[in-house]
């Protein structure tokens, strides 16, 4: 945010910022000084694998409460010891004279796009908009089938182009779907791994082998098999009912090569009606049976759980959060909307992801999940310093600085030391505001 | 969001050659499957634009465009300049759980150290949404016992100081009623100035608890004064359709009032059965009052399209970027386009290229044949530049704007300036 209109001294003069609300934090520092700071790049760091000191680093400390409500969140400034790849000491001593200054930046943990298609994408190429329709799930594979073949032509170019795209944003790993099916066989998973590899000191990923055009409606079992022993991590799936026709036969199949091996599941699931609610079930009954999956399985979308009235919600919630099946949402808003504060209530894993950033699905993805953060909270009222800050995990995935009760938790010696430098005050700030992210740590590599 | 700042501007006569302008739509069995551009020269002089020629990509002494379309000048059509506590520390939305009327006397409490240095902030707000393109706002500015006129005042300031690179048409907005607090006499005051445009008003019935007088005031106000009517309508239920009623029939009673009266929000049109809503929206349209909406997405959703289909002049606006009421607000015209496509479902090349209009005021470079409207000769040189092959793509990918032309006062960014100018000089 722009405050260098107003010097350091007006500005604590500025009897508007007690009225704010504002606690003076000792140390601050302002934007106009901040500004000189152009990420850690202009400070020729080249540090792969080696060791180096970030100091002036804003941390979370705690959060500041007004008749038993959060009404702030507190932060210090820290001295931050990186080496190979880990978080090797947080301290407020006095630092190396060579510590890099960031200058008051916020530390928080590095952004996850928890689900997307690297893979297919427009991304990097001429613009064209979705076009008008017709035949459904069905009529898109035939398109796809039409498509393929010429997307796949530079499909590594454009899955690095947009691998750099989340990396702006702060995002620094991703669970990628990656079609497998007759047209691509397995040359879509094959150029994205190659994206990757050239992408990997900066970014990480987690592969699903995706389905697109279902497992038995194009003979795509054979490619699923070979694609699970060609590092991949999960194994994916679409709409089994519409697609294939039946629910339990493909989910039957995808839930044997996950367990035969070693691998989670990630289902596509759009469908609303009786059918999405029995794949639901089902997937819960075989995960009860097979706890091995607990904890690595998960439904994107789910758009089912939006359509039960609140009992049934609540019922599927609950039973989703006791086999530790985790729901993927884009977060959609208009026609519907997910039950995503009722998730989280039962100990559901939700996580987002961008999906489609520009393709023929939808060309509407912006490449933050910092933007999923915010829109969630806007959309479910969570407007507060305390609501806000708890959005924060649906952008890391997971990781908050600050625990409910507002102890600090992250980041910590040994950490991995993937994170970003976002031109904020708190984690609150940075959800609302959509703070930029002025600087990416991924294992230790600064991206930027 | 990322703050930026543009280069002084360049002023008097001018050319701008490789300016990409929307010329067509390209049709297939689906409808409109893409659209053609072709670049351009384009002459500026005295304020307007004088020529627009075929492009010569090596005519000397002509302003490098680079390939970037051009597009009518993006407006945000209900903001409050005036309370801002943007560049402020931040400070999140209060748990406590305020009602209007507790907002009220919270705002009495606050106004008085905010109007301390609301100028400053005014001024770095437009500069946010300056960023994002945009060059005209209708604001809203608080008119009430505790602000008196002072706001407007500070307000006034602020937009001297961004002559030349920004407009507004103001609202005298009395945010704590016209007679819950005693502030009638000074809307009476405000509306005798020239340099305001609208009378505001809010909820009739959930401040005043009396929407007649309330809006027999302000009709009269506006009707004396020669002004407009914009007024704030959070208020549902038969409360809230009758406010909208009733200033429908005081504009159809009184025309100079059409064309120039708008309901701000008007949540109720959203809980109304199809049938009721086609009869509301046909009476606005007969009456030429216009919505005003921030585009909410959650459980209230406005029935813009059917608001549109009858005739409703449906305009956009920001409302709160970063204030007691909202920290959400982006201060992006193309955000709040792009919104509203996702949300009504516009995502085809024809659909999203008619979205543009939220951000431009209805201005649109292709009518709906695909015919070229925009820009004319004559027309005003009001239009920014931004890195997109076509509107349809700049609201999908929200794309950046590169530079402004606010009364043909040309302003680049800074980091565009060199590579764009530097021939020209
Ligand atoms: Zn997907
Ligand atoms: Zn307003």
């Amino acid at each position: 945010m722009n405050r260098s209109i107003l010097s350091r001294k007006e500005f604590i003069r500025n009897s508007a910022w007690a009225l704010a609300g504002a606690t003076l934090i000792p140390g601050m520092l302002f934007a106009d000084e901040r500004e000189e700071h152009a990420g850690l790049n202009s400070l020729n760091v080249n540090n792969t694998g080696k060791s180096f000191t970030l100091k002036n680093v804003r941390l979370e400390t705690g959060f500041d409460y007004e008749d038993g409500d959060v009404v702030a969140t507190k932060t210090g400034i820290f001295s931050v010891e990186i080496a190979n790849g880990k978080i090797k000491k947080v301290s407020t001593g006095q630092p190396h004279a060579d510590a890099i200054d960031v200058k008051g930046m916020l530390m928080l943990p590095s952004f996850r796009d928890m689900h997307i298609h690297l893979d297919k994408t427009f991304y990097g190429d001429k613009w064209q908009a979705v076009r008008r329709r017709t035949g459904g799930v069905k009529g898109m594979i035939a398109l796809e089938q039409e498509i393929l073949p010429e997307m796949l032509k530079n499909s590594t170019y454009k899955a690095e182009k947009l691998i750099e795209l989340l990396q702006s944003k702060g995002t620094s790993f991703a669970r990628s779907h990656v079609n497998i099916e007759p047209t691509s066989k397995l040359d879509s998973l094959r150029h994205l791994q190659k994206a990757l590899d050239n992408k990997k000191k900066g970014f990480g990923a987690e592969l699903v082998a995706f389905p697109q055009h279902g497992v038995f409606y194009t003979n795509t079992a054979p490619y699923l098999k070979e694609a699970a022993q060609a590092g991949v991590d999960f194994i994916g799936g679409v709409d089994p009912f519409t697609v294939d026709g039946a629910i339990e036969k493909t989910m039957d199949f995808t839930i044997q090569l996950a367990l035969d091996h070693h691998k989670g599941i990630d289902i596509h699931l759009h469908e609303t009606g009786e059918s999405g609610l029995k794949t639901v079930e089902y997937l819960i009954s075989k995960v009860n049976e097979n706890p091995v999956l607990k904890g690595k399985t998960y439904l994107s979308h789910c758009f089912v759980l939006g359509k039960l009235d609140q009992a049934k919600q609540e019922e599927m919630a609950e039973k989703l959060g006791a086999a530790q099946i985790g729901i993927n949402s884009t977060i959609p808003f208009g026609g519907l909307i997910m039950p995503i504060p009722m998730l989280m209530k039962h100990q559901v894993k939700v996580m987002t992801g961008n999906d489609s950033i520009v393709d023929h699905w939808n060309t509407f993805g912006t490449g933050s999940v910092l933007y999923k953060a915010n829109m969630a909270a806007q959309l479910y009222g969570h407007n507060t310093e305390f609501g806000l800050s708890r959005m924060l995990g649906l952008a890391t995935a997971g990781p908050l600085p600050l625990d409910d009760k507002g102890q600090q938790q992250w980041p910590k010696a040994g950490d991995a030391a993937d994170f970003v430098l976002v031109d904020a005050s708190c984690s609150a700030e940075a959800v609302s505001r959509l703070s930029p992210v002025k600087s990416l740590i991924y294992q230790g590599t600064v991206v930027f | 969001m990322e703050k930026t700042k543009y280069a002084p501007p360049v002023t008097g006569s001018y050319i701008l050659k490789n300016i990409r302008l929307e010329t067509g739509f390209i049709m297939d069995e689906t409808g409109a499957k893409e659209t053609r551009t072709e670049l351009f020269c384009i002459e500026v002089s005295e304020g307007k634009i004088t020529k627009i020629f075929t492009n010569n990509a090596s005519l000397p002494g002509a302003i490098d465009a680079k390939g970037y379309l051009m597009l009518p000048a993006f407006s945000d059509m209900h903001v409050h300049l005036d309370k801002t506590l943007y560049s402020l520390p931040w400070q999140a939305h209060s748990p406590k759980k305020r009602s209007i009327l507790d907002m009220i006397a919270y705002e009495q409490e606050i106004i008085p150290e905010l109007l301390k240095t609301s100028t400053e902030r005014a001024g770095l707000l437009i500069d946010l949404m300056q960023g994002y393109g945009t060059t005209f706002a209708r604001t809203h500015f608080n008119v009430d016992t505790t602000s008196g006129l002072r706001s407007l005042e500070n307000l006034q300031k602020a937009l001297d100081n961004k002559k030349g690179s920004f407009s507004a048409e103001l609202v005298a907005f009395p945010q704590h009623g016209c007679f819950y607090t005693d502030s009638a006499p000074l809307l009476k005051e405000a509306a005798q100035l020239d340099s305001v445009a609208f009378i505001g008003g809010v909820d009739p019935f959930g401040i005043d608890r009396n929407i007649e007088k309330v809006l027999d005031f302000t009709v009269e106000l506006a009707l004396d004064n020669n002004k407009g009517i914009d007024i704030h309508l959070h208020d549902g239920g038969k409360e809230g359709l009758c406010t909208i009623e009733y200033l429908a029939e005081q504009a159809l009673k009184n025309p100079s009032l059409q064309g120039r009266t708008y309901v701000s929000h008007a949540f109720v049109l959203a809980s109304l059965p199809s049938n009721e809503l086609e009869r509301i929206a046909e009476k606005l349209a007969a009456a030429k009052v216009g919505i005003v909406s921030s585009i909410p997405f959650g459980k209230l959703v406005m029935p813009v399209p059917a608001l549109a289909k009858h005739g409703v002049n449906v305009l956009a606006g920001s409302d709160n970027i970063q204030d007691h009421w909202s920290t959400f607000g982006t201060g992006n015209m193309l955000q709040k386009a792009n919104l509203i496509a996702d949300l009504y479902g516009w995502r085809t090349e024809f659909d999203l290229s008619r979205t543009l209009r939220f951000a431009t005021h209805n201005v649109l470079p292709l009518d709906n044949e695909g015919n070229m409207q925009w820009p004319k000769v004559n027309d005003s040189a009001e239009f920014v530049l931004v890195d997109a092959s076509c509107s349809a793509e700049a609201i999908s990918r929200i794309s950046p704007t590169m530079a402004f032309a606010h009364q043909a006062r040309l302003h680049w960014k800074e980091a565009e300036r060199d590579a764009a100018l530097g021939k020209f000089e």
